[in-house]
């Protein structure tokens, strides 16, 4: 029990301390792709222990709501850190609390109070950010849906723990339609999440084409540390939800020894490496789609999903 | 569940190529440049001559390994590197702007047919013994989306793409429902592609030099 306790923490160690690491990683690989040097991989922390040290501004309009957001935010990220596998394939004490669905609602609520935040200081970026991020939401929400239930055809669960586990015994699911739509979808899905460049430029933050920055441009300081740092967990733990429970299910700890839960961590690094890398492949390689296009690229992903859903009941898995 | 039995290597390298094979039609009907719907079209065809030559394996059959490789050999490369030069370039065909809805519309009917096409072949439909059941509603559903893109594209090129996408379809039914499929037919259906293409292409490089357009929306002016 105690050792369980003790994965528990690290994995939301793991996810707290090394988000940052992935996203300057990427940010440091798209700037060498680009024939730039690029900042330091660290560089990130450094940010971070900038603006924790500073003092924040906030608009004597603003109320509690966008006091509290980024707590909010934060807990929320914190608590999906909980609930997934990240380093072991077997339930830690935490994950009872909730599904992918539930986890789905969870990440739901940390966008929710951020959009709050942005319109609740007036500014028009800010109204503006949040009212674009509600309307892609609304979009990915059926799409995100449709995946998880091509996970249930497959897994006959929407537990991510026996996902990981179906697919992991018998490696053949992972060529099977209904399992590779699904996976594509969920693909897209991440890369809508977080504001990767078919949908938003991540290094680049201009006015007339910001989503997600502009929800957060009124932050400062330590609560524009929090909800940046929240942003870099929540793609960091998708993406490790995408490498560990839909493409390389193997290479986990299970819950009961520490050491599986510790060497889980490199190889978890070596995964999301190969992630970042088609992430990065895809951010240089092709341009950001109009905004109205999004719909388009969120229905491909609603419809790949469909179309999985459909083959599993021809062939029966 | 019975038709799980069907897991075998074969079925399921068929049942993949078949939905990559769905894709590459769902990504012509979702895309707007000429040069991307020719890039999809001859990834379809490599698709479908590695369905082919998979068929043509497990069944040890010389006559559909020649398939395979004229597959390849005309759909994969001839057909696309055709188009490509006598079409697309000298008529310098860009963006395709003669579509008759959007492409969300589009897509979602797309969607609705791969739906419909799996609701009419259902499991219990299929003969017994088949080595990948996906393939039978697959290749329905790539029948009916290169119909759909015929008719929701007005430029008389996308049309052909759209055409050719259905005979795709059609083959890749074929090989897979009746691997007997005699070889003279087939090399017959491949003679007359390669014969349609190039009337149409002599005929749309005509219609285009002189009327600098190709689309048959504009037909329309001479209903009565």
């Amino acid at each position: 029990m105690a050792t369980s306790i003790i994965l528990q923490v690290l994995q939301s160690l793991v996810v707290l301390t090394l988000a940052p690491l992935y996203s300057g990683a990427l940010a440091r690989a798209e700037a060498i792709v680009a024939s730039k040097r690029g900042p330091s991989v660290l560089q990130l922390y450094w940010d971070l222990a900038k603006w924790l040290r500073k003092s924040s501004v906030v608009s004597d309009q603003a109320s509690w709501v966008y006091r509290g957001a980024p707590f909010v935010a934060f807990a929320c990220y914190l608590t999906v850190s909980a609930i997934v596998p990240v380093i072991t394939n077997a339930p830690l004490p935490l994950a009872f609390l909730s599904d992918l669905i539930g986890g789905a609602f969870v990440l739901s609520l940390a966008g929710f109070v951020i959009s709050l935040a942005g319109l609740d200081t007036a500014s028009p970026l800010g109204g503006l950010g949040a009212s674009r991020a509600s309307w892609i939401g609304s979009l990915a929400e059926p799409a995100l849906i449709m995946v998880f239930f091509t996970v249930g055809a497959v897994s006959a669960s929407d537990n991510p723990y026996l996902m990981n586990q179906a697919v992991g015994h018998s490696p053949y699911v992972l060529v099977m339609p209904t399992h590779l739509l699904g996976t594509l979808a969920f693909f897209m899905l991440v890369l809508v999440e977080n504001g990767r460049i078919p949908i938003e430029s991540p290094t680049v933050s201009i006015e007339i084409s910001m989503i997600e920055e502009g929800r957060v441009l009124e932050f400062s300081g330590r609560e524009y540390a929090l909800v940046k740092w929240g942003s870099w967990m929540k793609f960091f733990l998708l993406s490790s939800i995408f490498m560990n429970v839909f493409v390389f299910p193997w290479g986990l700890g299970d819950a009961k020894t520490l050491l599986g839960g510790l060497i889980a961590i490199p190889l978890l690094l070596c995964k999301l490496a190969v992630c970042g890398l088609v992430i990065v492949i895809i951010d240089t390689s092709i341009a950001k789609v109009r905004f109205f296009r999004i719909a388009e690229f969120l229905g491909a992903a609603f419809l790949l999903a469909l179309v999985g859903i459909a083959t599993s009941y021809v062939i029966g898995a | 569940m019975e038709s799980l039995a069907a897991t075998s290597i074969t079925g399921i390298s068929l049942d993949l190529l078949s939905v990559l094979m769905l894709l590459c039609a769902f990504a012509c009907l979702g895309s707007k440049l000429f040069n991307r719907y020719v890039y999809y079209y001859g990834l379809q065809s490599v698709l479908l001559s590695a369905a082919t030559a998979i068929v043509a394996y497990t069944y040890g059959r010389v006559e559909l390994w020649v398939l395979a490789v004229l597959t390849l050999a005309i759909k994969g490369i001839g057909i696309p590197t055709m188009t490509r030069h006598l079409l697309i370039e000298k008529l310098e065909l860009k963006r395709d702007v003669a579509v008759s809805t959007g492409l969300s519309t589009a897509l979602i009917v797309g969607g609705v047919l791969t739906a419909f096409s799996y609701l009419v072949t259902t499991p219990a439909l299929l003969p017994k013994g088949l080595v990948a059941a996906a393939v039978v509603p697959i290749s329905t559903a790539i029948i009916l989306l290169g119909a759909l893109t015929m008719v929701v594209r007005r430029h008389t090129v996308a049309q052909l793409i759209g055409w050719l996408l259905l005979e795709n379809g059609v083959f890749l039914g074929a090989i897979t429902l009746v691997a007997a499929f005699p070889f003279i037919v087939e090399a017959g259906v491949f003679l007359d592609l390669v014969a349609a293409v190039l009337i149409m292409v002599v005929f749309v490089s005509g219609l285009g030099r002189r009327l600098a357009e190709a689309s048959s929306g504009e037909m329309r002016g001479l209903r009565g």
